[in-house]
């Protein structure tokens, strides 16, 4: 059994060399349909960041009057805390306001003397609201009109980004359906141009066949080879497409990460994380095509 | 050992390759089928290696019926029985003695096995000095010789050479009998399938005549009549 699987793959890598041109081209194929899956799965992973970065900066500030009383605003901070849709709601005093603004105005003189010149700290408290999803925002807004503390409210600045996130999700949308045509493109291709070659090393070593099923060889191992080199091929189209992904991966990460505010992205630590699931998965999927695809051509080439 | 009983061979639409053929070869025969081109002489050497399997009738070989063989049974029976070609069917890119180890190494034979075989087939077959010559290095006597030694790895009970020396001038023919004759000597049965008269008439061996895909003559120490 050891012997017959060295030798079948003896057979296999000859059949690789000997075919070398047929063999790069279709590792060519199978390399970019892989690349078109890794950067459907880059997409995904840069889009969920994308949505989470902005969901993450979505808010609402909320700016008391100055003489709203403390009790005024905790309550207004409980009642907040208790709602399902709400994640965290920090609050700013009045004297931390004013500081703050101190501090982000220090070099402009006629910041600095207008406020010198009231006198007294013009700022109220205020609250920064976090939700949990971006929609969780229209049961904050409401919450916040209600009696106890409404009429204490000077001001609510709610930045909108649920329409941002939805053109994120509508262009990725286009894209990835984009994406999910040219791999079933490159994989509709990838398995043409597998059965061609498996077509054409049945023609080339055809007298070889012919001489293997005359001294006695039996029917698989004549076809383990061609099914064995298939497996091979994927391997190495699987390893290039690994050794290309990251080191591009690696110049686009600090690329993202100008977009993400200078934070990483993670794409390659989310890579390294998942990369024997996501390549075991890519492998799995590129044999079970070739060797679908080598079935077929010897189904009907190959007569033994 | 071999046993055709009313065998035919019709190819479609009706065109006729051996019609009602019955005949007996016992173990260590030495037998020679002749007849004219398009008599069924190589389509009897398809049936007996069973590349092809007869329309009507029964062939048994060794006692085992292969009328009706089974794909994955081809491998076992071709394993018991050498093939010799008029082409040879050499592999060009092997040496000769890659191109006998190759029907031991896809029978799944142990490397020791073929360490030890090969050059004692080589060596019948006169062949010792020329283990690690390519087949275009050799005159067409001395690849048929290697295409012998290579049908005779396996030790087979059965030798079918269809047309041997079709290729070959009349002194590799010569040689190419002598060695087919010493082979039978060993004990193996020989079916030599052939057309050419003075091989024919030198063997004096039994010889059966086809026509038409039929027997017309069965002769025991019987020359070439046609």
């Amino acid at each position: 059994m050891i012997l017959s699987i060295y030798r079948v793959s003896k057979f296999a890598i000859q059949n690789f060399w000997r075919n070398f041109w047929l063999s790069l081209i279709t590792i060519t194929m199978l390399v970019l349909t892989l690349l078109t899956v890794n950067i459907l799965v880059v997409l995904n992973f840069v889009t969920d960041r994308a949505i989470q970065a902005v969901a993450d900066r979505v808010e609402v500030s909320v700016y008391f009057h100055a003489n709203a009383s403390e009790t005024s605003v905790q309550n207004a901070v409980t009642y907040l805390r208790s709602l399902q849709q709400v994640r965290d709601v920090a609050t700013i005093s009045a004297d931390e306001a004013l500081e703050q603004f101190a501090a982000r105005h220090q070099d402009d003189e006629t910041i600095m003397k207008s406020l010198e010149e009231i006198g007294t700290n013009p700022f109220g408290p205020s609250l920064i609201v976090k939700a949990h999803e971006v929609a969780d925002f229209n049961t904050v807004l409401e919450a916040l009109e209600n009696p106890q503390f409404r009429d204490n409210i000077r001001e609510k600045d709610f930045s909108n980004y649920e329409a941002i996130i939805t053109r994120i999700k509508d262009t990725t949308d286009r894209i990835r359906t984009f994406g999910i045509v040219l791999s079933g493109i490159f994989l509709l291709i990838a398995v043409l141009i597998v059965f061609n070659t498996v077509r054409m090393g049945l023609f080339i070593h055809r007298e070889e066949i012919g001489i293997m099923k005359l001294v006695g060889a039996s029917n698989a191992f004549v076809r383990a080879p061609f099914l064995l080199e298939m497996v091979l091929l994927s391997v190495v189209a699987l390893a290039v497409t690994a050794l290309l992904l990251y080191p591009t991966l690696a110049v686009l990460e600090p690329k993202f990460g100008f977009y993400f505010g200078g934070q990483t992205v993670g794409l390659i630590n989310y890579f390294e994380q998942n990369g024997w699931r996501l390549f075991g998965l890519q492998l799995a999927g590129l044999v079970f095509l070739t060797l679908f695809s080598t079935w077929l051509a010897m189904r009907k080439y190959l007569k033994v | 050992m071999i046993s055709f009983k009313h065998v035919s061979k019709i190819y479609p639409p009706n065109i006729v390759g051996v019609e009602a053929v019955n005949l007996h070869i016992g173990p260590g025969e030495f037998v020679s089928i002749v007849g004219q081109s398009g008599t069924g002489k190589s389509t009897l050497a398809k049936l007996l290696f069973a590349e092809e399997r007869p329309t009507r009738g029964t062939i048994e070989i060794g006692g085992w019926d292969i009328t009706h063989i089974r794909h994955h049974e081809i491998p076992l029976l071709r394993r018991q029985m050498g093939v010799v070609f008029q082409d040879f069917k050499l592999l060009p890119r092997k040496t000769v003695y890659e191109n006998v180890s190759f029907a031991l190494q896809v029978a799944g034979s142990a490397p020791r096995r073929i360490r030890e075989v090969v050059p004692v087939v080589l060596g019948i077959v006169n062949l010792h000095d020329m283990f690690d010559r390519y087949p275009h290095q050799l005159s067409g006597g001395e690849q048929q010789r290697v295409a012998i030694a290579r049908s005779l790895v396996h030790q087979p009970k059965v030798l079918v050479a269809d047309e041997p020396t079709g290729n070959l001038d009349a002194l590799n023919a010569r040689e190419i009998l002598d060695l087919l004759k010493k082979i039978n000597e060993f004990g193996t049965t020989v079916v030599l399938v052939t057309h050419d008269r003075d091989l024919v008439n030198r063997v004096r061996r039994r010889v059966i005549t086809l026509e038409g895909g039929k027997i017309v003559s069965d002769v025991e120490e019987g020359r070439y009549k046609l």
